[in-house]
């Protein structure tokens, strides 16, 4: 990259309003975070950028949370207990640190308390069971977890569960976070995550689920926090011919939640629905039935002018207009991986069929496809995204932010490096690795070990959503020689399943034990799949 | 907190809560990671989950519960717990909401904030009510014009009573809009409530030709446009209003070539209202309509990709530096559908 850098302001075109002053006192002030070399024309390279990441301060000031608990001002998030776990461990894990017995017995310990005894776990002990926390909960477990007694997972009432997600299900496809609780795309996003890890799902808990989040995707093509549909008040009864508005503009947050609700959704899709041919040899015949779809120019299109311009360091922004935002370096670069993994390989192929199909059903129908080359296809500006992480998401003091000045916290701590993980790694979808999961699948094994059986007639179908979320979850690989570091592979944060935002070791420990499946090793993606 | 709070006993000291068990939070031997509550915070919490494991529904449960919600806004079981104790008491929902209102005001970034007045809401039933809810939606907004959750709840209250009589609550839904994009042409959520209010609830009373509509809505936001040209917010929803209507691109051709020339000098003098040209102080020329263009061109297809191609290639080396692996993306995806 050998262009100068692009610093001009947001042009205002001479109409100052409440929105461009903002924008400008942090273009100031975000400019001013960046390195007098850099301002002045400098290039980006990685030998004399002064862009360290200071992993030891950011480690120090995980622990004394840890340790010391946090200060009284955190009682706001007293019914965030469990993602202040999951935040905390997670960003560990992008940090490369483990952690010892006695602290991981803690830790087990402090979660599982927050179970509730009718399924699911709550924000603390004894606050009533709530999906966000459920997915909190069960991600930080699966990083201090193991299986066996007192190892945490076994620990977890599934059977429980998954009737309390039955319990806030809705009848047009959206689920209640909590009884008597909102509905949002997160909230579904944290039922898909955690029944996807822990074998729990089943075609009634995903009948009209697809319909939900298409219906929530606006004209800007990012999604909104939820639709919901025109009939409530006048017939109090479902009527799927009726406007399904979305509430709520595009937002990133919500948006990496449907993004990623939909790669959780494309087995059911492939298996319950009719328009494609199914997806192998042996699965049975689809359901008579129209799949939903989204559009994937728009929400690329809105995806990649989420970033900010030079002035802004790169950073993303989560809605148009708003400020750039440390956090959605991972709800906004978090999304490319997902995209990339939907488009299928060589992404610049496939976009002319809004139509989605799997990264890993494309590998599947071109095996012999040599499209896995080596070159820098990402859709936004991976070298930009780290330096907003490192010039401006950093607090000298240890912890990371939003931007400038504001205090770190656990969440941006988490967020901000999760999307420098995004943004120095490409993590996608394996033929390879897909191959070698199916060639050791047992279906009796994960149907022992599923919760809901379902009538006999329908057994061979719910194998085959099994099988296929489990290969479509765990064939995500890194691909090794993709990786780029900002200030030098001393900054390297450990590679997330963009799907989770846990690592990929994570995520099939845990998987292997609720499906009871025997994982072939992994092959370096590049070694396995570069000619 | 707020000053009613002080100096006042700790449940645990007042005689009229002897007959409660508090019940502690359960976090293990010397737990990780505890929060160092205030001694308030601690005594509260430990009575509410003494009540709510004795299940009682009592006017001390409201007064307990918004004690709680009033140091922790966020505290969604206490929320849940007051709500339910609000309908076994047959409580007044109305008063309920009035007590909410300051509280609202203060706390508006927390969802149970919202989301409360919504069941309060669905459980009373009544337009009035409704109308006066957007009343106080329009107030909080006047303060905090981007709060998310605030502009979900209006939309909400629209949808959910759809009341499009005469005089109903849809009826002065555009005009404020419109107001508030007087304030802030650059106030994306305003933006998003417009499409909404105009396309994505069904068709409203006197909207019923969408073809005038349309047409409508496509000038208003080529009039934004001409105030201040590089605001994505009205380029996005003049785009969503062709794409809703299937209108092509190409439509509006000679509007989007004022906007691309270098300087606002060199655009004609000759006043054409359906093509209002850019204020003297616009900024040229504006990424926004080079890459209008470019979706002209490659919507035209056949020879037209290699000037769309030259428009990628210019955002992409000169204009939007930053995404420029995008418009790469669309030169590469562009002549692959030419070929096609
Ligand atoms: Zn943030």
């Amino acid at each position: 990259m050998a262009s100068p850098r692009d610093l001009r302001p947001t042009p205002t075109d001479g109409y100052s309003t409440a929105t461009s002053f903002m924008q400008q006192d942090t273009e100031e002030t975000l400019l001013a975070h960046l390195p007098q070399s850099l301002a002045s024309g400098g290039v980006i390279a990685s030998q004399n950028v002064p862009a360290v990441l200071q992993r030891n301060v950011h480690m120090q000031y995980l622990l004394r949370n840890l340790r010391q608990g946090f200060p009284q001002r955190y009682t706001g998030q007293d019914a965030s207990q469990a993602w202040l776990m999951h935040w905390t461990f997670q960003a560990f894990s992008c940090l490369g640190v483990g952690m010892d017995g006695e602290t991981k017995r803690k830790a087990r310990e402090k979660i599982l308390a927050m179970q509730h005894e009718s399924g699911g776990f709550g924000g603390g002990p004894s606050q009533a069971p709530h999906l966000l926390a459920t997915y909190a909960a069960v991600s930080a477990l699966a990083v201090v977890g193991e299986p066996g007694p007192g190892g945490g997972w076994d620990e977890i009432d599934r059977q429980k569960m998954y009737e309390f997600f039955m319990s806030v299900k809705q009848s047009d496809g959206s689920f209640l976070v909590s009884h008597h609780g909102e509905v949002d795309v997160r909230g579904l996003y944290c039922l898909l995550a955690v029944a996807t890890l822990l074998n729990l799902l089943t075609p009634e808990l995903l009948q009209g689920v697809p319909e939900f989040i298409a219906s929530c995707q606006t004209y800007e093509g990012g999604f909104g926090n939820a639709s919901f549909p025109d009939w409530a008040f006048s017939t109090d009864g479902y009527d799927p011919a009726a406007p399904r508005p979305v509430l709520g503009e595009a937002h990133g947050g919500y948006t990496f939640c449907a993004l990623a609700s939909w790669v959780f959704l494309q087995p059911y899709l492939r298996i319950y629905y009719k328009s494609k041919p199914p997806s192998t040899a042996d699965a049975p015949a689809a359901i008579d039935r129209i799949p939903p779809t989204i559009n994937m120019r728009s929400l690329i299109r809105w995806l990649t002018h989420m970033q900010g311009t030079g002035i802004e360091l790169g950073g993303f922004k989560g809605r148009t207009n708003k400020l750039v935002d440390g956090c959605y370096s991972w709800w906004v670069g978090g999304c490319f991986p997902l995209v990339d993994g939907l488009l299928g390989p060589g992404a610049s192929a496939a976009t002319h069929e809004t139509e989605t199909a799997t990264k890993a059903e494309h590998a599947q129908a071109s095996a012999e496809d040599n499209d896995w080359l080596d070159i820098d296809d990402a859709l936004f500006n991976r070298e930009a995204l780290q330096e907003y992480v490192l010039f401006a998401g950093q607090h000298p003091a240890g912890g990371l932010r939003d931007k400038p000045p504001k205090h770190p916290d656990s969440y941006h701590t988490l967020y901000c490096l999760a999307g420098l993980s995004a943004a120095q790694h490409r993590v996608g979808p394996d033929h390879s690795r897909r191959e070698a999961l199916l060639q050791s699948w047992d279906a009796d094994a994960a149907r022992q070990k599923a919760v809901a059986s379902g009538p006999p007639d329908s057994q061979e179908r719910l194998d085959s959503l099994r099988r296929e979320s489990f290969l479509d979850a765990l064939c995500w690989l890194e691909d090794e020689g993709a990786d780029k570091y900002v200030g030098g592979s001393a900054n390297r944060v450990n590679a997330t399943q963009p799907l989770f935002n846990l690592t990929i070791t994570h995520t099939e420990l845990m998987m292997k034990h609720f499906y009871q499946q025997n994982l072939p090793s992994r092959v370096p993606k590049a070694a396995a799949t570069r000619p | 907190m707020s000053a009613e709070f002080e100096d006042v006993l700790l449940y645990a000291e007042r005689p009229e809560w002897a007959d409660v068990t508090p019940l502690p939070q359960y976090q293990g031997v010397d737990a990780l990671a505890p929060i160092n509550y205030s001694a308030e915070y601690q005594d509260a919490t430990d009575y509410f989950r003494g009540i709510v494991k004795a299940g009682e529904k009592s006017p001390r449960v409201l007064a307990l519960t918004w004690n709680i919600i009033n140091m922790n806004p966020a505290h969604y079981s206490a929320w849940q717990y007051r709500y339910k104790t609000l309908l076994a008491m047959g409580a007044d929902l109305e008063a309920e909401l009035r007590l909410m209102d300051d509280f609202a005001v203060t706390n508006m970034k927390t969802y149970q904030v919202w989301h409360h007045r919504r069941l309060l809401l669905t459980a009373l039933r009544s337009p009035a009510a409704a109308a006066a809810e957007l009343a106080f939606t329009a107030r909080v907004l006047a303060g905090d014009a981007k709060n998310y959750h605030t502009w979900s709840y209006r939309q909400w209250l629209l949808v959910h009573f759809n009341d499009d009589d005469e005089g109903g609550l849809w009826a002065g839904e555009r005009a404020w809009v419109e107001e508030l994009l007087e304030k802030d042409v650059r106030n994306n959520s305003a933006w998003h409530h417009r499409f909404l209010v105009v396309w994505a609830s069904g068709v409203r009373r006197g909207d019923e030709d969408r073809e005038a509509v349309g047409r409508t809505e496509s000038a208003f936001a080529k009039d934004k446009i001409a105030l201040a040209p590089n605001n994505p917010s009205a380029w996005n929803y003049l785009r969503g209003v062709l794409e809703h209507t299937k209108t092509p691109f190409a439509t509006l051709t000679s509007f989007v070539e004022l906007y691309i020339v270098s300087d606002a000098a060199e655009a004609p003098e000759v006043v054409d209202l359906d093509n209002p040209a850019p204020t003297e102080g616009a900024q040229l020329p504006c990424v926004h309509a080079l890459e209008f263009l470019a979706d002209v061109y490659e919507q035209e297809g056949g020879e037209q990709v290699a000037k769309a191609v030259e428009i990628w290639k210019s955002l992409a080396n000169e204009h939007d530096t930053m995404r420029k692996k995008y418009w790469e993306y669309r030169i590469r995806d562009g002549l692959q559908g030419a070929r096609a």
